[in-house]
């Protein structure tokens, strides 16, 4: 698997602000990217590559929420660091239920937002380790022929061979095949992790 | 006819049949007299007691003949009116007989009223007699207090309201009538002689006002146009006072004019409460910019906190490049020229928001309404900001200036701004746009329209929209649009609302083109 640098995504639309955490981020060697407005950032189609995103929580025309809910709606999962002024508490505690990672005051110590923004990588690379993964289980389920996920289906369901064979109408030492199949397919080490991997990717989504 | 009345009316002194002619018709004459008719002998008997006597006294004339004339009079005269019928044998001096007087008599029920008494002594008669005619005045005195009473209420209300009337007769028919309180008013002495239309403009009319007032007088007099106008006038002292002076020409059946009436009404007093009225909006306006400011203080810390954290970040960039071992000196460069330029920004907010606040006199100047549209820039898209709103400024090419105070506007369009603002809090994001548009509407004047797409004026609110208090907003003080309204109109410009084309509302207002020879004034 190719390793992309993360980035990280600024939208704020005071130019000064912007330009100063462009430069910022730089002078820690951070790949930036910096966007004037929420729709700005949302027609370069960049929220799904690895970072984070600083977003302004104020701004006219789309608020930093709005594009919050947009982001959402995209499935998006770039961690956002709200970036708040005086009085806008309200609004953060709203970000912060609508999956915010953290949100930071301005005027703000540089150390306390790069913490951050590290906070928001690491949690970052977390997530799309865990999607590859589960991409990858994905996939492997879909190599499997439609017999074999039937096999898999009863497996994970805890029933022995002996039933299963009763439930397909085989003979037990089909479903012993199919079985090793499936685990092999599945480069599962053993039931537990077989049964693991189903779980993580039947899991109800959203 | 029969003379049996002697119960209602007067006792036969003698046989009824034997009456002569004479008699007969003293005695017809007697009782057909309105006024009480009362005979009383030397010694105050009373000999005769008329009808109309027992109709004011309230006394049959049974019970009157033959006593004494003083049970007609209150105390003092009662016990005293003897006295002075022995006086008058001794001495002879009439008091009364001959001269009649007003008195108060008192009727049978002891209650008292004025009368007008005439007496009279009956010729050639020893011991002498007399007839007294007494009339019950009680009518005429009431009508005669009451009148006095409503001439006393009207002096006072006219002098309450310092309203003076006058009637002039055309032809001096009449003489003509001025009310004290319109001598009071022009400072001279009560019942002064006629005043000439002419003695008047020369002599209490301001210079000032004196073309306007004889242009007025001349409508009356040749239109019949009631006058109808507000002028000064200068006392003898020097002191001005405001006059508010109405006159219409009365007509006759041929309708000719034949008199002016006119009232004089001193309305200083109300022009000083105006005055003072004007300072206290003023004040009011101070005070509103100081609750705008209140309003505003949350966006203004947000504005004034962008340039300090650009500034923050900047030089902690700054730090980090000169710690690295090869440091980027265009980008630190670069960094401190915007650290320099934010400190600026910051600045500029701050002397912004302190003209804003200043209370200060009026002051009007040319006015350059694009400049005028810089300053409100930042205050104004620091408020639509903090709503998430879009300001959109659309201002023609090449506006003329404006005389005005350049504050004062700000004021108006912050305020329009900020009703377009709150009139929008539920509007769709694609919707949240406020326009605020200058152009050129007329040769003499600048229109500025502040459009929004919010929720539009209920028809019931458009009726009071301008009245002071009026607000449909929860935390409005109401005063925001009638200040606005009188600040325009102080500016000689109106301030009007439209619909906006598809949702909204609009509201514009004018200022007039400030006159060539002020355009370079500064």
């Amino acid at each position: 698997m190719k390793e992309v640098k993360p980035t990280v995504f600024v939208v704020d639309d005071d130019a000064a602000v912007r330009d100063s955490l462009r430069m910022l981020l730089k002078s820690v060697g951070l790949p930036v990217e910096v966007y004037e407005s929420g729709q700005e950032f949302l027609d370069a189609d960049r929220d799904d590559r690895p970072g984070c995103l600083v977003l302004d929580i104020r701004m006219p025309g789309m608020s930093g929420l709005e594009l919050q809910v947009k982001l959402n709606e995209r499935h998006s999962i770039l961690p956002i660091i709200f970036i708040t002024g005086h009085g806008d508490v309200p609004m953060a505690v709203e970000a912060m239920q609508a999956g915010a990672v953290d949100f930071i005051q301005k005027p703000f110590r540089d150390q306390d937002l790069l913490d951050r923004i590290n906070q928001a990588l690491d949690k970052d690379a977390g997530s799309r380790r865990m999607l590859a993964e589960r991409n990858m289980i994905r996939k492997r389920l879909e190599s499997l022929t439609p017999r074999e996920r039937e096999v898999l289906d009863l497996v994970v369901a805890g029933k022995a061979n002996k039933v299963i064979a009763g439930d397909l109408n085989l003979s037990q030492r089909t479903v012993e095949i199919h079985r090793a199949r499936v685990m092999e397919k599945m480069e599962a080490h053993s039931l537990a992790h077989l049964v693991r991997m189903v779980l993580e990717v039947e899991r109800p989504e959203d | 006819m029969k003379h049996t009345r002697t119960a209602k009316g007067w006792k036969p002194s003698g046989a009824a049949r034997a009456r002569s002619k004479g008699e007969r018709d003293f005695r017809a004459l007697l009782d057909a007299a309105v006024d009480a008719i009362v005979v009383i002998d030397h010694q105050g008997t009373i000999e005769e007691f008329s009808l109309g006597a027992q109709r004011v006294f309230g006394y049959a004339a049974d019970e009157m003949i033959g006593a004494n004339v003083h049970v007609l009079m209150p105390e003092p005269h009662r016990s005293e009116h003897d006295g002075y019928l022995a006086r008058y044998h001794a001495t002879r001096k009439a008091h009364i007989i001959g001269i009649g007087r007003e008195v108060v008599a008192r009727r049978k029920d002891g209650s008292l009223f004025p009368c007008e008494i005439a007496i009279g002594q009956v010729v050639e008669e020893e011991p002498p007699r007399f007839v007294g005619f007494i009339r019950d005045i009680t009518r005429r005195k009431e009508a005669e207090e009451q009148l006095r009473r409503s001439e006393a209420e009207l002096r006072l209300a006219q002098e309450l309201a310092n309203l003076g009337n006058y009637v002039v007769h055309v032809d001096h028919a009449e003489p003509d009538y001025y009310s004290p309180q319109l001598f009071r008013i022009l400072d001279i002495p009560l019942g002064s002689a006629h005043i000439s239309r002419g003695d008047y403009y020369e002599r209490w009319v301001h210079p000032a006002d004196q073309a306007r007032v004889i242009e007025a007088f001349s409508h009356l007099d040749s239109l019949g146009a009631p006058l109808d106008i507000e002028y000064q006038i200068v006392l003898q002292d020097g002191r001005l006072r405001h006059l508010h002076h109405i006159a219409q020409a009365v007509q006759d059946a041929s309708g000719r004019v034949v008199k002016h009436v006119g009232t004089i009404h001193d309305v200083t007093d109300r022009r000083h409460a105006e005055d003072e009225a004007r300072q206290l909006q003023e004040r009011l306006t101070h005070f509103s910019r100081l609750s705008t400011m209140g309003e505003m203080a949350a966006g203004l810390a947000h504005e004034i906190n962008q340039p300090l954290s650009a500034i923050a970040t900047y030089a902690q960039a700054c730090q980090r490049f000169l710690r690295q071992p090869e440091p980027d000196v265009e980008e630190v460069r670069a960094a401190l020229e915007q650290i320099n330029t934010q400190a600026l920004r910051a600045g500029e907010v701050i002397r912004r928001l302190r003209n804003f606040v200043k209370n200060r006199e009026v002051k009007r100047e040319a006015v350059d309404c694009s400049r005028l549209l810089d300053d409100l820039r930042t205050l104004a898209e620091t408020d639509a900001r903090l709503h998430n709103i879009r300001l959109r400024i659309d201002a023609e090419e090449g506006l003329p200036t404006v005389y005005a105070d350049p504050i004062q506007l700000q004021q108006v369009v912050l305020n329009l701004v900020r009703n377009a603002i709150d009139a929008m809090a539920d509007a769709a994001e694609d919707q949240r746009e406020v326009v605020l548009m200058t152009r050129r509407s007329a040769d003499s004047e600048v229109e500025v329209t502040v459009a929004d797409h919010g929720s539009g004026l209920a028809p019931e609110a458009t009726e009071h929209l301008f009245n002071p208090f009026f607000t449909t907003k929860a935390g409005g003080t109401g005063l925001g649009l009638a200040i606005s309204k009188s600040i325009v109109r102080a500016h000689g410009g109106r301030l009007w609302h439209t619909p906006n084309a598809d949702s909204g509302a609009r509201f514009h207002f004018t200022l007039p083109v400030s006159p060539p020879t002020q355009g370079n004034d500064e």
